[in-house]
């Protein structure tokens, strides 16, 4: 009774006030605001250094990333006999297959050892940032705050509720990712054919001196094109997809106040739930697709720069 | 109010476009592949690996287009 009082109460409040789908979407995939940081920090050089929530599921995904792997692969290493199991199986795929199918026909047999474990580190964890942004966890801390906890607004949880929790889709943390390529393609060229060679690749041999200058700007452009494209990619696919879902999810909210509740139940029941399903389903590849993506494209482009045959 | 209209209208038409050439272009990449693997079901991987690239470069353009449409909006 309490509790069904207590839901006639916050609809009428909903109610009220209108449901703005844009303004609930961005909440659920931004970055929390700088206004109420998870952690306040002072600011440094005019850089506010706060932690928000990206931040703080940056950390957490480092976190799993790093005591997965390390307590399997050492459990692996402390057997008798080497032979893999469980988990320790998935993960030696996923090595093997980088290995043999991105990084030796892209960067060459040569170079691909010392390439390897960088590319490894960039696929791993990017699907765990994007794996881990699709579970709703803070939806659901949301409704037991709302039910159980009842934590303040202020507090740490009540904070912890606002913003999304894909990291990789924040422009900010992409393009971090981006640079780290971008130093690789340079760092691979370097060690391939040396400081000045590497810088004197880019402009194809043989053409005359004319088209070389003109070419220079050229390709100067597509060597920062590259990481601008890597950063959209990831961050506007891993924002799209939860953009769609939530926007077919709204749709029971903009029905419910247009026709009553009984139409916006049944437009969830008929439409929304088994499309946002059938959406989740196909995210689930997105977040496999994009983490392969990035590491193959970083590939290529560090393979371009040592095999650079002009 | 004019401008504010006319980038909307402006970052419209321009996704679409780019919703068009990426499918165009997705659609042919989508075709060599099928005719590949049934020529030559034995090469499937490579034709796969060979696919891939131009795939997600693609792609890219794509959301770079978008991305700016949704700059024009914003930006306005």
């Amino acid at each position: 009774m309490q509790i069904e009082a207590q839901v006639q109460e916050q609809a009428a409040e909903a109610a009220s006030e209108g449901f703005n789908a844009g303004e609930v979407i961005i909440e659920h995939v931004a970055n929390s605001g700088l206004d109420h940081p998870l952690i306040h920090l002072p600011t440094i050089a005019g850089i506010d250094f706060s932690v928000t929530k990206h931040v703080f599921m940056l950390w957490v995904v480092a976190a799993v990333v790093f005591l997965v792997v390390t307590t399997t692969v050492r459990r692996y290493l402390r057997q008798d006999r080497l032979v893999p199991s469980g988990f320790m199986n998935a993960l030696e795929t996923v090595v093997e297959f980088l290995r043999d199918v991105v990084v030796r026909p892209s960067v060459g047999d040569k170079w691909a050892g010392s390439w390897l474990p960088l590319l490894l580190t960039l696929f791993v964890f990017i699907l765990s940032a994007n794996a881990i942004g699709l579970i709703p966890v803070f939806e659901v801390l949301g409704l037991l705050n709302h039910w159980v906890f009842h934590a303040g607004e202020e507090s740490f949880l009540g904070r912890l509720l606002h913003g999304g929790s894909t990291a990789t889709s924040n422009f900010n943390v992409t393009a971090a990712l981006a640079v780290i390529s971008f130093f690789a393609i340079i760092v691979a060229g370097s060690k391939a054919h040396g400081a000045v060679q590497h810088w004197k690749n880019l402009v194809p041999h043989g053409v005359s001196p004319f088209l070389a200058i003109a070419l220079i700007p050229i390709e100067i452009l597509g060597m920062l094109v590259r990481p601008f494209a890597l950063t959209m990619r990831l961050a506007a696919n891993m924002t799209g997809g939860h953009i769609a879902v939530l926007a077919i999810l709204s749709f029971v909210f903009i029905f419910t106040e247009m026709a009553g509740q009984f139409v916006g139940m049944g437009i969830g029941v008929a439409f929304s739930v088994p499309l946002a399903v059938a959406i989740s389903a196909l995210e689930i590849i997105v977040v496999l697709v994009q983490a392969y993506v990035f590491t193959l494209l970083t590939a290529v482009f560090i393979g371009m720069a040592i095999h650079a045959h002009h | 109010m004019e401008g504010f209209a006319l980038a909307y209208m402006g970052a419209g038409i321009g996704l679409g476009l780019a919703v068009i050439g990426a499918g165009l272009g997705i659609g042919k990449l989508a075709a060599g592949l099928a005719e590949g693997i049934a020529r030559q079901p034995s090469a499937q991987a490579q034709i796969t690996g060979a696919v891939n690239l131009p795939l997600f470069l693609l792609e890219g353009v794509a959301i770079l287009a978008e991305v700016f449409a949704l700059l024009i909006v914003l930006l306005k």
